[in-house]
């Protein structure tokens, strides 16, 4: 009766690869080192599914469960959590151009130039940097629009709505920030044919170009503006009403569905 | 302790807030039904814009040269609608104030369509896909109709109204409406709806109002009310409307904005009233029309509607700013936009 539970030497062959693959297995993963990173091991009972979802840094943004409607690809397309991986590339890209960037009107054309050519995969961040950046605009409307079309901004989801308008809009924002800093033609005539469209504000046109643009000019005041907002003032704006948006999605009881 | 036990009743006495039940057989875990879907989406999506930006390359034009300037310049795509918005209107609406009240619009959605049903669904109510798609279709098509409309020298509108003639500049008044010409260019009819203040030109008899008396006022000196002669120029008559109390300068100075503020009526109308109503009338148009159907039942069908089109505009209009226009802003055809850079 007991003989096959005692853990006697393995008898046949598939036994013996069995015995092999968790000695491989534990000395990966159950080594010291290894286990003073992770505080467990895989976690592969619900129970454990669900610490590791709720006491994790970078997890404990979900909740534990989800109801299963909401796990179909078609019900979100995954927009929202693309946006924010977006997001997450272009704060890392970001963060690597910033090293090589100056933003001054002698240096910054020339930063971006010799970025592309003098340093390794300088090119590559920045391509990346402005995809991305092209995809999280049109990837936040997409969301706005799968939110709207699934008439998840009902009751009780009105304010996580306006904070959504209000992410569209810091993306628009972040977005045309960065726009001028290149500091090529192309920036600089944008951000001009932005600058007469904020002139253009009644009664407050003069004032929103003096303060957002530095003056009546796209100049070096602009360019100082533009990148402080882009690199710190924004981002950190966004970031502020991005945990705001999660956070509420989860207080407002999980996604939208039918009551 | 007594603070808490009364919040529920303090709570359930304002508004209750609806929240779905949960059925505990009915949610999945989120690991690894979850993490292991965004996780596949991410690094699909790192893969893609690897291989994009491998690829194709950001652009990078010359250094910034404040004295050469690109014809036509463009603003990102994203903000192409606005500056396309700008040909056609007074710029304050095109550029600051339609986009505030579009942004306005999307925020007060929740407050106003305050239902609960169909929620958690795609398309909840019965006709909501058809009315999504009529919606877009529509938009897009009187989005073409409207920016053909307003073209320029080559369109058929401009063509159309050839007819009207030339104003003869000798004249005092000039009667008629009539369009005035460049010195020695050929004639046209009406190249945009800014024609209507720039270049429409007529006269009507009309009594002299406001009691102004030609001996008060200096001539040209932008005092003059309206009819001084017994006729009503337009435009010259109508674009310096004084704003009640604009000259009102007392103990405080010029304390109110409209300080010698005054209305050029013509442009007025050419480029606010005009292109307004124009919006408010297409939409009014197809709420109507789709209400007369039956499709139209619920604030949220009105919703949709409305969404659909603002969504349609913003990228319609992008896509008109970014492959249909050209030099000067001139209205082309995509494969022959290029771009002088200076
Ligand atoms: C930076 C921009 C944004 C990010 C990173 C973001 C992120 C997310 C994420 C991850 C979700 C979870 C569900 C999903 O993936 O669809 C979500 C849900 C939601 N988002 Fe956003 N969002 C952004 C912008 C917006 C905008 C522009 C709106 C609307 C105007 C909006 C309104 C909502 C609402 C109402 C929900 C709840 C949806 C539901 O209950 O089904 N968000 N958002």
């Amino acid at each position: 009766m007991a003989v096959t539970e005692e853990p006697g030497k393995p008898r046949n062959w598939s036994e013996r690869i069995q015995a092999l693959q968790d000695r491989v297995y534990s000395a990966i993963f159950h080594n010291y080192v290894w286990q003073s990173v992770f505080r467990s091991g895989y976690p592969n009972t619900p129970r454990n599914q669900m610490l590791v979802v709720a006491t994790n840094v970078f997890l404990h943004l979900h909740p534990t469960r989800i109801h299963k409607t909401h796990v179909k690809i078609t019900h979100t397309y995954c927009l929202g959590g693309l946006t924010f991986f977006m997001f997450l590339v272009l704060t890392v890209t970001g963060i690597l151009l910033m090293f090589y960037y100056v933003p001054s009107v002698e240096r910054a054309y020339q930063d971006i130039a010799a970025l592309e050519t003098n340093v390794k995969f300088g090119l590559l961040m920045r391509n990346m940097h402005r995809w991305t950046a092209h995809a999280m605009v049109i990837l936040v409307f997409l969301h706005m629009m799968r939110v709207f079309y699934t008439g998840a901004y009902k009751p009780p989801r009105e304010f996580n709505w306006v904070v959504g308008v209000i992410l569209l809009v810091l993306t628009l924002v972040l977005s045309f920030t960065g726009y001028l800093l290149p500091w090529d033609q192309l920036a600089l005539w944008a951000v001009t044919v932005g600058h007469g469209i904020g002139g253009s504000a009644p009664y407050f046109g003069d004032e929103t170009q003096l303060i957002v643009f530095g003056g009546f000019e796209i100049g070096p005041n602009a360019l100082i503006r533009f990148y402080t907002l882009h690199v710190i003032a924004l981002p950190l704006i966004a970031a502020i009403f991005m945990a705001v948006h999660f956070w509420r999605i989860r207080r407002d009881g999980g996604m939208a569905r039918p009551l | 302790m007594a603070v808490d036990a009364q919040r529920p009743t303090a709570r359930a006495a304002t508004t209750s807030r609806p929240r779905p039940k949960r059925e505990r057989e009915e949610e999945v875990l989120v690991w690894p039904d979850l993490v292991f879907i965004e996780f596949i989406a991410a690094v699909l999506f790192t893969i893609t814009f690897l291989i994009l930006s491998v690829m194709i390359n950001a652009p990078l034009l010359n250094r910034a040269n404040p004295d050469v300037t690109p014809n036509p310049s463009k603003a990102p795509w994203y903000f192409l609608n606005l500056q396309e918005l700008l040909l056609h209107m007074d710029k304050a609406w095109a550029g600051v104030l339609l986009p505030t009240i579009a942004l306005g619009f999307f925020a007060s959605i929740p407050y106003i369509d305050r239902s609960r049903g169909g929620q958690g669904v795609w398309f909840g109510t019965k006709y909501s896909v058809r009315l999504a798609v009529v919606a877009a279709v529509y938009t897009v098509f009187v989005l073409g109709l409207l920016v053909a409309f307003d073209a320029g020298e080559d369109s058929r509108f401009e063509y159309a109204t050839r007819w009207v003639p030339s104003c003869d500049n000798a004249a005092e008044h000039a009667g008629l409406p009539c369009l005035k010409d460049q010195e020695g260019a050929a004639h046209t009819g009406f190249i945009t709806m800014k024609d209507i203040s720039k270049r429409l030109q007529f006269s009507i008899p009309f009594p002299k109002i406001f009691g102004t008396s030609a001996g008060d006022i200096e001539e040209g000196s932008g005092d003059e009310v309206l009819t001084k002669d017994g006729w009503l120029d337009w435009p010259e008559d109508v674009d310096k409307i004084p704003v009640p109390f604009n000259n009102f300068s007392c103990c405080y100075g010029s304390l109110h904005l409209w300080e010698g503020m005054n209305l050029n009526l013509a442009s007025i109308m050419a480029e606010q009233v005009l292109p307004l109503l124009t919006i408010a009338f297409f939409t009014i148009l197809i709420l109507y029309a789709l209400f007369r159907i039956g499709w139209l039942r619920t604030k949220r069908d009105v919703f949709i509607v409305m969404f659909t089109a603002v969504v349609t505009i913003y990228f319609a209009l992008s896509l008109v700013g970014s492959f249909f226009r050209g030099e000067a802003q001139a209205l082309i055809w995509p494969w022959e936009v290029k771009v002088d850079e200076g």
